[in-house]
């Protein structure tokens, strides 16, 4: 067994805090799929290896979606997702390295692939590849939503601040409508934009099991920060924002805490423009909640005060079942995952959110009647 | 002992995965891992789960797994603290988390039925959205069920109010071995006819048959609660608090009791809103009316005047969380004296848990190991954590005999080696020392009505 992996095997104490938690357990009622079995599988790996086959671990534990809310609630500081993902990386197999290449070569992949999906006739999109391509397809987002909140005020509160924006894979390759909102707020609020060499976060990366690829995009990422002289990092995609505060290659523990410090949620910043909402608002919105934006959540604080009674339904606890490399894995087991979500979102007509990869799964698997998109989009 | 299957034979797989199709029988040893241990951290591997979903696979399971003399091992989320889901002897684990569908829940009647799997603290709430009360609220009850709370007959903090699980069970629909469906009770909130079977399932562990349908008694939901945390110089006048809180003709819906060693373990944590010369704390939680309530709280503080606590922290509203961190971060906590504990819930009759505490303190004096005392002081239930290092086996030893001295102490001072937890594996030994052998003798000639062959979770305790 692999430094990586057995340095997260042995802090469990079965208590059973991370059932309350895990979306893939409450849709599937499989125990094994349960955090609290991945971390004791890796125990008996660890202390009596004839009993089970690594590889047979790996696949086992590998169904995971990744979504975290494990790790937050143990007592024990036990990170199931970082076992997760160090099993993958012991066990790399054709989905992983399928994964690495459309997550490293987005640039070249995502807009072309999107609409390559697009064009695959109805008939060959099968049972198990049909929403993946639905996926694709759904990425560019098609027209995307009609925007009806419209800024009229701007506090000074970032006024003349150089700031950086970090946009993630998803804005700049192929919903450049979330970069455009993004940057025209961040003019009214009289940020002064610096130009980046931002690469990927490297979230999706590290989930899968690729350690050394999503350190490398880390230390580029932190090096523009501090080349920029480690101003404030606005970004607005929930998952992207969980992989930064992730990051933990620094020169100094003082630098850590500046870079967590730096670290800006967009929907914190526009916190207090004023917005006036136009009458061509639906009255029916949803908030999906993404399982990486923490219990504080800015994105949701920000909706439910911009949008007031409009916002009708919310998940919480509902993950959206987009699930990374899993997905290609078993995209059998994401599918209940994502029922629920949609059961708790099914009163709206317009669901929102702040995270590309739940954008992503959303817009796949949205019911004819709801329009699905990043918040951005309704700000015009 | 009686005769049991030795393993699992080809004819057995076809049958379960025949019963069972897809992912609802599990026979990969990976997988199946899953099923081997429970929060006592004890450890056996089943030859199979399965996963029924209906009453009627229930019935085909328990009619073939008598004839097998297959050992059956129910578990739903496997959150109890002494092994009772372990399959000690392999046969076949049945997770019942898909039987989790809330039948009813009405306003009505004031009851509500659910299938096992049903977490319990999701019906709570799904009770909650039409202004009713599942009261039952183990610490668990997050991610425990309703299945796993009846057969264990989970108690909790608002024990001292509201009874615990059993007193909340109106009716239940059991499977027996042999595939006979037995119908206990019913929504009626009273019935004098008959013995009562179902409190028999109430706490059997899965001794007697595989519980399948529960039916609950439910009562307006309290409008409003607040929470009262009181810092004492010392032991004996935080005993002398409760006492006066009691005489004073109060019935909190907790009484949550924290001795020195406790508020240490906490404190290592974080700030709690408890003075700092406290030793001792007691932490009181009301709930009914708003205008009750206030008044209560207000007879509690006339209460304790003469007692004279250090400090009293009144949480209303969002406050009243903040009170409650110190008491949930016990558990956690207690890990921050030592890597490893002996957790146990020994119960006494409320006026003898002054001598358990001295005693329970006085045992970790003379073995060297901090030992924790706190829990449901409102009802005797102490839970004491003998904290040790599992790495040096000088302080295993001692741990051990510190629990022995205080199971001991609870049986001789008219209470019990478990308010709460269960026997299961960990204390099945100390069972006959408690019961005697002629409650043990009649309490097998009962599971035998039901469970002719002993199939059903076999091994463990009372």
């Amino acid at each position: 067994m692999s430094d990586r992996i057995s340095q997260h095997a042995s802090h469990c104490i079965l208590c059973g805090k991370c059932l309350q938690v895990c979306p893939l357990l409450r849709a599937t009622g499989r125990e094994e799929l349960g955090p609290r079995s991945k971390s004791d599988l890796c125990r008996v790996l660890a202390e009596d290896p004839g009993r089970l086959s690594e590889v047979d671990v790996a696949r086992l534990a590998g169904l995971c979606l990744g979504c975290g809310r494990c790790r937050e609630v143990c007592s024990q500081g036990q990170d199931v997702p970082g076992l997760v993902a160090a099993l993958r990386g012991a066990h790399p197999n054709f989905r992983s390295w399928l994964w690495k290449t459309w997550l490293t070569r987005a640039r070249q992949l995502w807009s072309p692939g999107s609409k390559a999906a697009g064009l695959i006739p109805e008939r060959f999109r099968t049972e198990k590849l049909g929403p993946m391509l639905k996926m694709l397809t759904g990425m560019t987002g098609g027209p995307g939503l009609d925007p009806f909140l419209t800024p009229k005020t701007f506090p000074d509160t970032y006024r003349g601040e150089r700031m950086l924006l970090f946009a993630g894979c998803t804005a700049n390759y192929v919903q450049g409508r979330w970069l455009m909102a993004a940057l025209r707020l961040l003019d009214g609020l009289g940020a002064d934009i610096l130009p980046d060499g931002f690469v990927c976060c490297g979230s999706g990366l590290k989930g899968a099991g690729f350690a050394d690829e999503a350190g490398a995009m880390a230390e580029r990422n932190v090096a523009v920060w501090r080349e920029a002289g480690r101003p404030r990092v606005a970004v607005f995609c929930a998952s992207c924002l969980a992989g930064l505060a992730a990051y933990d290659r620094f020169e100094s523990d003082e630098e850590r805490t500046q870079w967590a410090e730096s670290l800006l949620p967009l929907s914190v910043a526009v916190r207090d423009i004023g917005f006036v909402i136009s009458d061509n608002a639906s009255e029916r919105i949803g908030y999906h909640h993404p399982c990486h934006a923490g219990k504080g959540d800015p994105d949701r604080v920000f909706l439910r005060h911009a949008l007031g009674d409009r916002l009708i339904a919310e998940t919480d606890r509902e993950c959206c079942g987009f699930g990374g490399v899993m997905r290609l894995a078993a995209p059998g087991l994401t599918e209940p995952v994502n029922r629920q979500c949609w059961d708790a979102l099914r009163d709206a007509d317009m669901v929102l959110s702040g995270c590309s990869a739940c954008l992503a799964q959303l817009s796949a698997t949205a019911p004819d009647r709801v329009k699905v998109g990043h918040w951005l989009e309704t700000i015009g | 002992m009686p005769q049991y299957a030795k393993s699992l034979t080809a004819a057995h797989r076809a049958f379960l995965t025949d019963l069972f199709p897809g992912d609802g029988c599990v026979l990969e040893t990976e997988q199946l891992n899953a099923f081997s241990t429970d929060a006592s951290r004890r450890r056996a591997m089943p030859w199979a789960a399965v996963r029924p979903e209906s009453r009627e696979q229930v019935v085909e399971l328990l009619r073939w797994a008598d004839a097998e003399r297959m050992p059956v091992y129910p578990r739903a989320r496997a959150t109890g603290q002494v092994g009772n889901t372990v399959p000690l002897w392999g046969g076949v684990t049945v997770s019942l988390l898909r039987m989790n569908r809330i039948i009813d829940i009405s306003e009505r009647d004031f009851a509500a039925e659910v299938e096992p799997g049903v977490i319990t603290s999701d019906f709570q709430e799904a009770c909650a959205g039409k202004g009713l009360f599942y009261p039952p609220d183990p610490a668990s009850v997050k991610i425990s069920t309703m299945g796993g709370n009846i057969s264990t007959c989970a108690g909790g903090l608002r024990a001292v109010k509201y009874g615990v699980t059993r007193d909340w069970v109106l009716g239940l629909e059991a499977v027996l071995p042999g595939g006979r469906t037995l119908t206990m009770g019913g929504r009626s909130h009273k019935d004098v006819v008959g013995l009562d079977l179902k409190r028999l399932f109430v706490g059997a562990d899965g001794k007697l048959g595989l519980i399948t349908r529960a039916t609950v008694k439910l009562i307006p939901l309290p409008a409003t609660s607040s929470s009262v945390l009181v810092g004492f110089a010392d032991l004996a006048t935080s005993m002398d608090g409760a006492m006066a809180v009691f005489g004073a003709g109060l019935l909190p819906c907790a009484c949550e009791f924290m001795d020195a060693t406790t508020l240490k373990a906490v404190r290592m944590g974080g700030d709690i809103p408890l003075a700092e010369e406290a030793q001792a704390a007691l932490l009181f939680k009301f709930d009914g009316t708003p205008e009750g309530v206030a008044a209560e709280v207000e007879r509690l503080r006339e209460a304790l005047r003469p007692v004279r606590p250090v400090s009293i922290e009144v949480g209303e509203g969002e406050a009243e969380e903040a009170v409650w961190a110190a008491r949930r971060d016990i558990s956690p906590g207690s890990y921050r004296l030592r890597p490893n504990k002996l957790s146990e819930d020994l119960s006494v009759p409320r006026g003898r848990v002054p001598e358990l505490v001295r005693i329970a303190h006085e045992a970790g004096r003379d073995a060297g190991l901090p030992v924790l005392c706190y829990g449901h002081l409102g009802d005797g239930n102490i839970h004491t954590n003998i904290m040790h290092d599992a790495e040096r086996p000088d302080e295993v030893r001692a741990a051990h005999r510190v629990k022995e001295r205080l199971f001991r102490t609870a049986v001789e001072l008219g209470g019990t080696i478990s308010g709460e937890h269960g026997t299961g594996l960990t204390k099945a030994s100390f069972v006959p020392e408690q019961l005697g052998a002629e409650q043990v003798r009649v309490m097998e000639a009962v599971r035998r009505v039901f469970d002719p062959h002993e199939i059903m979770n076999p091994g463990k305790g009372w």
